[in-house]
């Protein structure tokens, strides 16, 4: 039997949360920035052993600067949450800490990751300057473009909602 | 007939579908989506996967708006309203609104586009700045650094050049005189650079005579000029004013920066240098500098540039030692001083700068009399007592070989800041010359600490000898009880004015 589970991409607009997912699903990337509007619901099997199969429910939320603008009712029956971020510009990651805290405090059961994305545009130099923020924040730095680490995110995440 | 209009005009953009409580199609009308009687929902799109938790949940009305359906590759982008009932009847609302929402779409993409490339701009401005700032700060700390072995080698020479040399060796010591001076100069020439960047160069206006300033440009420069084998021409207008206020430093370095890259671009010929009185209007002076060459010349594709920062118009045949700044600060320093400058050059004939520049009149006879004074040190009754707190070893050498050539000092000299208090409240010390590098005392820390002695000592002169003279450094200087800053690299000449002045 396939279990199906809903992943919600939350985040600022623009941090390529359509991208990632499309990393994912289709495994492929367009340097181009279309606007998400509303919510683009898309849908992957991972197979995470030979009787184990998950199929993931992605719903790619458009972007906001504030997480408590996010339309309650696509949050429903959530399954786990991942917040992304673009790691070139800060605007996105300021308020990393309350966004977190926001999500935790109202979804205490629901798996989260913490998302940098954009690894291909910065340096470890400028990575260090956020180690404050990063350090204790982070979970995966990925990239849309070159795909690293993306596969890798949703999978343990994945394992993780069984 | 308005529920007929209703009925007629929107039916298309509804889609009505009903379902049992595991999500199986009852009945629908198909205007959006094709949907097929008897197939589970949940198997027309992922959206509708959520009717598994949500169809337990009785006699609720779940709304989502702007939902994108794709469906047989094509988006329909959608409010889906859900409604479960406790009969095992729930009735599923889509309302098309794709038009409506592509125009939003539209409108957003052009705000979000604009949001992100000003943060990406800011962002780059940002990064350019920060990179602008270091290599300032880069530039202007290196440059200070070599202020200590330059200052000890240019006073260390004028030393040598008192002693009993020999022809060859003079010759040596000229050759390091000049090198001195042009070490000098380039170093001056990359601070101005770095300081006109940082907007920190200030002119400082100041009464002097104008014709004894060109007469000494032009006793120089004859020398210079005639040695490379070229003609120098020099017409002054008699009509010039003697004594005019500007900032004397800056209108020499215009005059000898455009006259030293005359000579670094011409091997055959003359060089011009003429000096006009425009017109003198409300005790104003303007006057026109004019400096001709018979060298290269300037293509014209450069003559925009030549004045920009380390511009230099290679050429094989000559050797051009310097380093591209002279004239991006000669055109910083003329529109300071409000003036204007224009070149015109021809390739192969030669080049003619012209720079036009006003001045305040002064009057003569005060200033002559002033000047006068300046220029006779000052009678010292007795040996003065000076303490030196520096911890430049070169330094201290140059100092006291420079003092002890006069006869007229007693030099302590101590390493420490710690050392000062003592040294004063224990021994006579007539003026203090203090350095502002002194490992873990600042110049402007040991200055308020003696002001704020008893009496007796907290009156004692005090010379900073300082690396660093930016305006914001001279108010706090000024502010913490210093009476005069010295500038690295300095010479004997100026160390012993200021000492005499201030013992005086």
């Amino acid at each position: 039997m396939i279990v199906s589970k809903k992943i919600v991409l939350i985040g600022h607009f623009g941090v390529g949360k359509t991208s990632l997912i499309r990393r994912f699903v289709e495994d492929t990337f367009s340097e181009g920035y279309k606007v998400t509007i509303g919510v683009h619901i898309s849908k992957k099997t991972v197979i995470i052993s030979e009787d184990q199969l998950i199929s993931l429910i992605i719903w790619d939320l458009e972007g906001q600067d504030d997480i408590k603008k996010t339309r309650p009712t696509y949050l429903l029956g959530t399954n786990a949450f991942i917040y992304a971020f673009d790691l070139s510009r800060p605007v996105t990651f300021e308020n990393l800490k309350s966004e977190i805290h926001f999500l935790k405090k109202n979804y205490p059961n629901t798996p989260l990751k913490v998302v940098g994305n954009k690894m291909d545009l910065v340096n470890k130099e400028y990575l260090k300057q956020y180690n404050s923020i990063f350090n204790c924040l982070v979970d995966y730095f990925v990239s849309a473009k070159t795909g690293s680490r993306v596969e890798s995110l949703f999978y343990k995440l994945a394992i993780e909602l069984i | 007939m308005l529920n007929t209009y209703i009925e007629k005009y929107r039916k298309n953009n509804f889609q009505f579908i009903l379902i049992d409580n595991s999500g199986r199609v009852l009945e629908t009308n198909n205007p959006i989506l094709p949907i097929k009687l008897n197939n589970k929902l949940q198997n027309i799109h992922p959206f509708f996967e959520i009717l598994n938790g949500l169809l337990p949940i009785k006699n609720e009305c779940f709304e989502f708006s702007c939902t994108n359906l794709d469906f047989k590759k094509k988006i329909f982008i959608v409010d889906i309203t859900i409604r479960t009932q406790n009969n095992n009847e729930n009735l599923i609302i889509i309302e098309d609104l794709t038009k409506h929402y592509k125009n939003y779409q539209l409108t957003a993409q052009a705000r979000n586009e604009s949001i992100i490339n000003s943060q990406i701009l800011e962002l780059k401005n940002e990064y350019l700045l920060e990179k602008e700032t270091f290599k300032n700060n880069f530039i202007a700390n290196f440059s200070h650094q070599l202020r200590n072995p330059i200052t000890a080698s240019i006073i260390f020479s004028d030393l040598l050049i008192d002693s009993d040399l020999n022809a060859e060796q003079k010759n040596y010591l000229d050759i390091i005189q000049s090198s001195n001076k042009d070490l000098k100069n380039r170093i001056e020439d990359i601070l101005d650079i770095s300081k006109i960047e940082s907007g920190k160069l200030i002119l400082i206006e100041k009464v002097f005579n104008l014709k004894k300033m060109l007469h000494t440009i032009t006793a120089a420069f004859k020398f210079l000029i005639e040695k490379k084998d070229l003609v120098f021409n020099f017409e002054i207008d008699n009509n010039l004013p003697e004594y005019i206020k500007g900032d004397q430093y800056r209108l020499k370095q215009i005059i000898t920066n455009i006259l030293n890259n005359a000579i670094a671009n011409t091997n055959t010929g003359f060089i011009k240098l003429k000096i006009d009185l425009n017109y003198v209007r409300a005790k104003k002076a303007n006057i026109c500098i004019q400096i001709t060459d018979t060298g290269r010349g300037i293509d014209t594709d450069h003559l925009d540039s030549i004045f920009d920062r380390f511009i230099k118009i290679e050429s094989e045949t000559i050797s051009n030692k310097g380093i591209g700044l002279g004239l991006a600060i000669v055109k910083y320093l003329v529109t300071e001083m409000q003036g204007n400058i224009k070149v015109e050059s021809e390739i192969n004939q030669g080049s003619k700068f012209i720079c036009n520049l006003g001045f305040k009149i002064s009057d003569y006879n005060q200033i002559k009399k002033k000047e006068l004074l300046n220029n006779q040190l000052p009678h010292l009754d007795k040996k003065k007592h000076i303490l030196l707190v520096e911890d430049s070893g070169l330094i201290q050498l140059t100092i006291l070989k420079t003092l002890a050539a006069t006869g007229q000092f007693y030099l302590n000299i101590v390493s420490k800041g710690e050392e000062l208090v003592p040294n004063i409240i224990n021994k006579d010390v007539d003026l203090i010359l203090l350095s502002n590098t002194i490992q873990n005392f600042s110049a402007v820390h040991l200055a308020s600490t003696v002001r704020n002695l008893p009496k007796k000592y907290k009156k004692t002169p005090i010379i900073v000898l300082s690396t660093k003279a930016y305006k914001e450094d001279l108010k706090r200087f000024k502010q913490n009880g210093i009476n005069y800053v010295i500038t690295k690299p300095f010479d004997k000449s100026k160390l012993l004015q200021i000492l005499h002045k201030q013992l005086k």
